[in-house]
């Protein structure tokens, strides 16, 4: 463990110099102890500007994310949004089922099909795609000439901005029956290979398109990690004579440490978020079967089924549940004495 | 003796169930024909009326003398088959000042349709129109339709109707589907009885390879083996499940009553009948043959196949009437080879086929019920122009656009441009249509041909128990067949079995399946059948 530790002290001595940096200059609240000790007054008269600027970042939580919570009771009604022209009034209007909607979902199969393909899916995509932007970083971070450096860097984030219609356009173009692949196994004396539509590569499928879209666009924040290392650590190595593998082993990838740690919890709190517009643009080419994920589920039952009770409950189900492995990941992270997301 | 079975008089109450009848009378608009010019094929066997003898251009009638347009402005919901034009484009304008209202047209792609109009029915904002086709009244559709449109009843039931006169002129049959929940709501589009799908195919490379059309089950998928060189980018057809419907004489699945026929004195539903296993059975077989086109593996988020068709990727595909036409006036500038053509309906063991009525209307324009009562006559402007009969300027504009930019005029004969071809497609057509007609004076030929076919499939056409009626199901069982067509698809391309599909209709039957059938049964009993 002794070679993460001084790139972790760094990032200590780091916080306990910004907290107290607060605008207007309060040297009163310089020389006091760090946060927590503080009066709630004194500690909100210090960082009003602060929160000032959190406030807009605030409200919209508030109105796209918790406020639309609250409409989750549906999940315990046989919701019909037609009874009138408002949402509240409809909940309202709507009879009250108990549980009934929950037994049914526990009582469906391709409800345990869709929570078996997220899971799948999930896996797939921790391991396949997780370490990718890592790679991917440290091969950029290793580019010294500006130029090149910036070239691959715009070829990598580039797909992240085209939408997923015109990735899958692409891909099908490519991989699918009558595509570039196929025709040229065909011309060969081959069979045709339909890579679009098989349901038993599906997942695969699925994790190369992602890869190919935002596996570059997930450098970044590597990127600006790894920019935060003192190179005189590399210096020093190189002077105690580690070669390149040793430094990135050493230096390199202890700083990266805490991020990836971060990256990991919000990645398997969001483990039950594999992907929506995507796998739905898809799910008609292979079916349900392969392709049914959870969020999928729920649109497709509530949305375009109207079964919107039905879809709350499996919608609920799914909230629980990544609520609950989010604070297991962020304790696990703690355990490895990591920061992870929050601390009390 | 019919009656009303179990309308919704009131908001509150209950809303499934028809009306018909008595009750169904007072509320009918009046029927006031309309003779702008006769046909030269009249309807015959459920087909539409066809023209085929020259039109004289110069001389088109006037239905609508004055406009009854006030100049209010209409947002209509649409589906779209294909790509739609720009808001803002010559066609779109002309229409609007040819009725004297302001449409804006929110056209939606067609082929997924029902994935949009339960969100936008259950938003706050509906538009002031919105096109709902029966095939996607599922789920909690219906319910919608009922709370959230107007009540057309005060302008057009009885002799209210008459002030707009190409409306007086629409079938009372299609009136009378037009009647949810006990109201009159819809504008429909009338159509034939006669199935609309068609297996349209390439006849110029037919003529030209010399493949003859098949009469069997085993004469297509033999062609279709002959006809696939997939190293040279040839497919047969895409998928062929509809027409695999009409050679097994399954009942029809376009909405879910004409789904329910009365057999030996027990309702019997199209899943459970041997004939639907057999064409599905049909279409996996086609599947697997590789005769397919790659495209078709994708459903309905597949592209387009105009283009491919054109370009001879493959050389069938069933699709609605309507394209017979639509592809040839699309294709005969920049393709003057290309031919396309319908195959007359066959039965998969050669014989005579059995098919089975559709409804006399399909397709509905509803009214936002928060419109106010200028809005509502604005769009009831907009369908009196729509509805006007073969013979009026009013039909060519809708139909053919403005002459000089959708269209030329060659030796008397219309002629689509290509800005024609791109613009005037869909949109006004949608919101109400003259009884069914199929004229097409570029393409006399065509239209002969097209209703031709109609009669012949007409010939071997039977109606179903629930032939006519609008039926609303009770809401506990909106949800009980919403896998069906899903499992097809899942079958025919050979990811689930036959049995999985008799899995499914057992469990149909249990979870509710047996009660609708008695349900069904009992509306039979109070209302008759309308089929004759």
């Amino acid at each position: 463990m002794a070679h993460s530790t001084v790139p972790r002290s760094e990032a200590e001595a780091d916080e306990t110099a910004n907290t107290p940096a607060a605008p207007g200059g309060e040297a009163a609240a310089r020389r006091k102890p760090p946060s927590g000790r503080l009066s709630l007054r004194v500690r909100f008269r210090r960082d009003r500007v602060l929160l000032l600027m959190t406030l807009p970042a605030l409200l919209l939580v508030l109105v796209f994310s918790y406020v639309p919570i609250l409409g989750n009771v549906v999940a315990f009604q046989d919701y019909d949004p037609y009874v009138s022209d408002n949402g509240i009034v409809s909940i309202l209007h709507s009879p009250w089922v108990g549980f009934d909607n929950f037994q049914r979902i526990f009582a469906d199969s391709a409800f345990w099909g869709a929570v078996r393909n997220t899971l799948v899916l999930f896996g797939l995509q921790l391991v396949l795609y997780f370490p990718i932007p890592i790679m991917l970083a440290l091969l950029i971070n290793s580019v010294v000439r500006p130029k090149v450096r910036a070239l691959s860097q715009a070829i990598l984030y580039l797909p992240h901005f085209f939408s997923w219609v015109l990735v899958i356009a692409v891909f099908q173009q490519l991989f699918g029956g009558a595509g570039l692949l196929s025709q040229l196994l065909r011309q060969h004396g081959y069979d045709g290979l339909d890579i679009m539509t098989d349901p038993a590569t599906f997942k695969f499928l699925i994790t190369a398109e992602s890869v190919w879209k935002d596996a570059g666009w997930g450098i970044i924040v590597f990127l600006a990690a790894l920019a935060s290392v003192p190179t005189d650590l590399y210096e020093a190595a190189a002077m105690d004579g580690a070669g390149r593998w040793r430094r990135m082993w050493h230096v390199t990838l202890p700083a990266l440490r805490p991020v990836i740690a971060l990256l990991l919890v919000l990645r398997v709190g969001d483990a039950l978020t594999v992907g929506f517009e995507q796998i739905l643009l898809q799910r008609d080419a292979v079916g349900p079967g392969a392709s049914e994920v959870l969020d999928t589920f729920v649109w497709w039952n509530g949305v375009r089924n109207q079964d919107f009770g039905y879809a709350a409950a499996a919608g609920l189900v799914k909230g629980v549940v990544s609520l609950g492995l989010v604070l297991a990941a962020n304790k696990a992270a703690h355990l490895m004495g990591e920061q992870g997301v929050y601390k009390k | 003796m019919p009656l009303l079975a179990a309308c919704g008089g009131s908001d509150s109450g209950s809303r499934d169930g028809t009306t018909s009848g008595k009750d169904a009378k007072k509320i009918l608009p009046a029927f006031v024909a309309s003779n702008v010019v006769t046909p030269d094929i009249p309807a015959r066997n459920g087909s539409a009326i066809g023209f085929t003898a020259k039109l004289d251009l110069a001389t088109l009638k006037t239905s609508v003398p004055e406009k009854l347009g006030k100049g209010g402005k209409v947002t209509v919901m649409s589906p779209f088959w294909g790509s739609p034009p720009k808001a803002d484009n010559a066609y779109y304008q002309g229409m609007n000042s040819l009725i004297g209202v302001d449409v804006a047209w929110q056209n939606q792609d067609g082929n997924t349709y029902d994935q949009k109009l339960g969100a936008v029915l259950a938003s706050s904002d509906v538009p002031d129109v919105v096109v709902v086709p029966g095939w996607n009244m599922t789920g909690r559709i219906p319910s919608a339709i009922i709370s959230k449109f107007a009540d057309l009843g005060p302008y057009l039931s009885g002799d209210a109707v008459k002030e707009y006169p190409n409306l007086a002129a629409i079938p009372t049959d299609a009136w009378q589907r037009s009647i949810f929940g006990g109201k009159l709501l819809g504008l429909p589009q009338p159509s034939p009885y006669v199935t609309g799908i068609v297996p349209l195919y390439r006849k110029d490379v037919f003529d030209k390879k010399g493949y003859t059309v098949p009469r069997s089950a085993d004469e297509f998928m033999a062609l279709a083996k002959e006809i696939t060189d997939a190293k040279a980018k040839r497919w047969a057809c895409l998928d062929m499940k509809w027409t695999a419907w009409q050679m097994f004489g399954v009942l029809s699945g376009s909405e879910k009553p004409l789904g329910w026929n009365l057999v030996d004195g027990k309702l019997v539903n199209r899943v459970e009948t041997d004939e639907y296993l057999e064409a599905l059975e049909w279409t996996r077989k086609l599947f697997a043959a590789g005769v397919v086109h790659p495209d078709a593996e994708l459903g309905k988020t597949a592209p387009d196949p105009g283009p491919k068709f054109a370009a001879g990727e493959f050389l069938i595909y069933a699709n609605n009437i309507s394209q017979w036409w639509g592809r040839t006036a699309e294709q005969a500038t920049q393709n003057p080879e290309f031919r396309i053509w319908g195959m007359d309906v066959f039965a998969h063991d050669g014989g005579d086929p059995h098919l089975w009525a559709e409804q006399p209307a399909g397709i509905f324009a509803f009214v936002n019920k928060k419109a106010s009562e200028s809005v509502i006559r604005d769009v009831l402007a907009v369908a009196n122009v729509t509805a006007a009969p073969y013979g009026t300027k009013e039909y060519m504009m809708t139909n053919y656009g403005v002459e000089g930019t959708h269209y030329t005029v060659k030796d008397g004969v219309p002629v689509k441009t290509d800005k024609g071809n791109n613009e005037v497609l869909n949109a006004y057509v949608m919101v109400a249509s003259p009884a069914a007609t199929i004229a097409h004076p570029d393409f006399p030929a065509v239209a002969k041909a097209q209703v031709e076919w109609q009669q012949h499939a007409g010939a071997f056409t039977k109606k179903s128990s629930f032939y006519g009626m609008q039926i609303t199901e009770p809401a506990r069982y909106t949800n009980l067949s919403d896998g069906f067509e899903q499992l097809e698809d899942d079958i025919t391309r050979g990811r689930k079995k036959i049995s999985d599909m008799q899995q499914a209709v057992s469990d149909w039957k249990s979870k509710g399946g047996d009660k609708l059938r008695d349900w069904y049964k009992k509306l039979l009993d109070d209302n008759g059948t309308a089929a004759s």
